[in-house]
């Protein structure tokens, strides 16, 4: 593994000022880590400096009123041990549940996962489905992007070089729920993953499919399916069928293509089905 | 560059000559402090055998840089058995039969301590159960680490 330099910068302004002296061949950023050790150790980036964001004051979580705001570099395992979370967004918590092991999400992070924006992520469909932001932070101060402009086509995330991500915002409480489909179900890559969530103010529901090419996608024609409130049977029927039929599957070594268009309707219809007639839960906090 | 980094091991301050600041934990526990309970399976944070604690929390010894624990205080299985709660998971191990050729146990009782600091013996067994998913083990079949892990939660409780 090539040797690299590791800076600790101790405020946004200085890790920003870190990327702007560096070339975007020669710097890298750490967050968890759990992506980017193992890129540099099979010499798919070869970073002469790495940035480490570990002392930036991102690792909170902060409630106001219905939504959410999490710190880019929060451990994954904080969402899942915060009870509220549990509660009142219970996609989220599965997502965050299906990343790896507890040792790796005690490091592994958010901002990390959206970053590295691999088509399999288990946390870009919950994401979608519940309408989150993205705050980027760079040489000309912050915004807020949605998650689904964020994820490009190219498998790399709209994020210039020199940007980071700084939080994540979730503007609502959402019954909500992911389920997924792998071989082993610890450490193994989903072979589908599906996040629904319906919104308490609006009453409509989002459908977003992962392990997609080439990015996880809302899948709008089932969404529109759920006409009426709550679904019927049969409307949430074709919903995941829709969902089935629809999401831009591909065949290779995890499972074929007709594989993952049936499982992908299995899933969706037990989801859609664990949320049709959930109330929003817990209380205000 | 090579910097010392500064953090304690099983309750004492390391004192390393400068490393390599791309360091693995892994291999400053195990090449340069002599801690050699900590395993190398996989190197790529898929076997759970190189798991210690940080600030009591299991992680990743292979996916973890030394540099970036400056300040914690670092865990090992030759720390743990001083430790109330190790010496009873080590004790529920011996007592299940749940070490073959060993070379995952100490990965499993790291993490095991890891989630017995974090929740005593609270939250419901499948979801505890769940939480050792990322320990492998080759010899045993798992259900003797399952009584073990279920008998040292008890004995915690
Ligand atoms: C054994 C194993 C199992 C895994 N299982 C799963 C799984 O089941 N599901 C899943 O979705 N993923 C899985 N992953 C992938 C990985 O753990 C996640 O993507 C993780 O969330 C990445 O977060 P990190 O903090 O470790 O990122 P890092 O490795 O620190 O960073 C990842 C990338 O993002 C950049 N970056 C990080 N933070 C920021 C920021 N704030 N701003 C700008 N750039 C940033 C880095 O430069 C790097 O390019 C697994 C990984 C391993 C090793
Ligand atoms: S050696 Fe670290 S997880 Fe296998
Ligand atoms: S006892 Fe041999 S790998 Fe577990």
């Amino acid at each position: 593994m090539a040797p690299f330099d590791l800076v600790h910068p101790r405020s946004t302004d200085e890790a920003l000022a870190e990327l702007r002296t560096a070339s975007p061949e020669g710097v890298a950023v750490l967050a968890g880590g759990t992506d980017l050790l193992l890129d540099i150790d099979r010499a798919r980036i070869a970073p002469r400096r790495v940035v480490s964001l570990r002392y930036l004051p991102w690792k909170f979580l902060e409630w106001s009123g219905d939504s959410l705001t999490i710190g880019s570099t929060l451990p994954l395992r904080a969402l899942e041990v915060e009870p509220r979370i549990r509660q009142r967004i219970p996609g989220l918590w599965e997502a965050v549940r299906a990343v790896g092991s507890v040792a790796l999400r005690h490091r592994a992070t958010l901002g990390g996962n959206l970053v590295r924006s691999a088509p399999t992520s288990d946390l870009s469909p919950i994401l979608l489905a519940l309408d989150a932001e993205v705050e980027v932070v760079g040489p000309h101060g912050s915004r807020w992007t949605p998650v689904d402009a964020f994820l490009s086509d190219s498998r790399r995330p709209r994020l210039a070089f020199g940007e980071l991500v700084r939080a994540v915002r979730i503007p609502e409480a959402r019954p909500s729920a992911y389920h997924w489909q792998r071989v082993r179900p610890v450490n193994d890559i989903s072979q589908v993953g599906v996040a629904v969530a319906r919104s308490p103010s609006e009453g409509y529901y989002r459908i977003a499919v992962g392990d997609v090419l080439p990015r996880p996608v809302r899948i709008l024609p089932a969404e529109e399916a759920l006409r009426s409130r709550p679904p019927t049977d049969d409307e949430v029927r074709s919903a995941a069928e829709l969902a089935g039929k629809l999401s831009p599957f591909a065949t290779d070594r995890r499972g074929t293509e007709e594989y993952r268009r049936h499982i992908v309707a299995v899933l969706a219809r037990r989801a859609l089905l664990a949320i049709r007639t959930a109330a929003p839960r817990g209380p205000a906090p | 560059m090579t910097t010392a980094p500064s953090f304690t091991v099983n309750a004492t301050s390391v004192d390393l000559s400068p490393i390599p600041e791309s360091e693995r934990l892994l291999d400053t526990l195990r090449w340069r402090l002599g801690l050699k309970g900590t395993k190398e399976g996989c190197r790529t944070g898929n076997c759970g055998a190189c798991t210690v604690l940080v600030d009591r929390a299991s992680v990743l010894s292979c996916l973890t840089l030394a540099h970036e624990v400056a300040g914690s205080e670092v865990t090992t299985i030759e720390g743990l058995a001083a430790e109330d709660v190790g010496a009873r998971i080590m004790q529920s191990f011996a007592d299940e039969g749940a070490s073959q050729c060993g070379y995952c146990t100490p990965g499993f009782v790291m993490a095991l301590a890891s989630l017995l600091h974090e929740r005593g013996a609270a939250g419901d067994l499948a979801g505890f159960e769940e939480d050792l998913q990322g320990n492998l083990c080759r010899c045993t079949g798992y259900v003797s680490i399952r009584r073990a892990a279920q008998r040292a939660r008890e004995a915690v409780r």
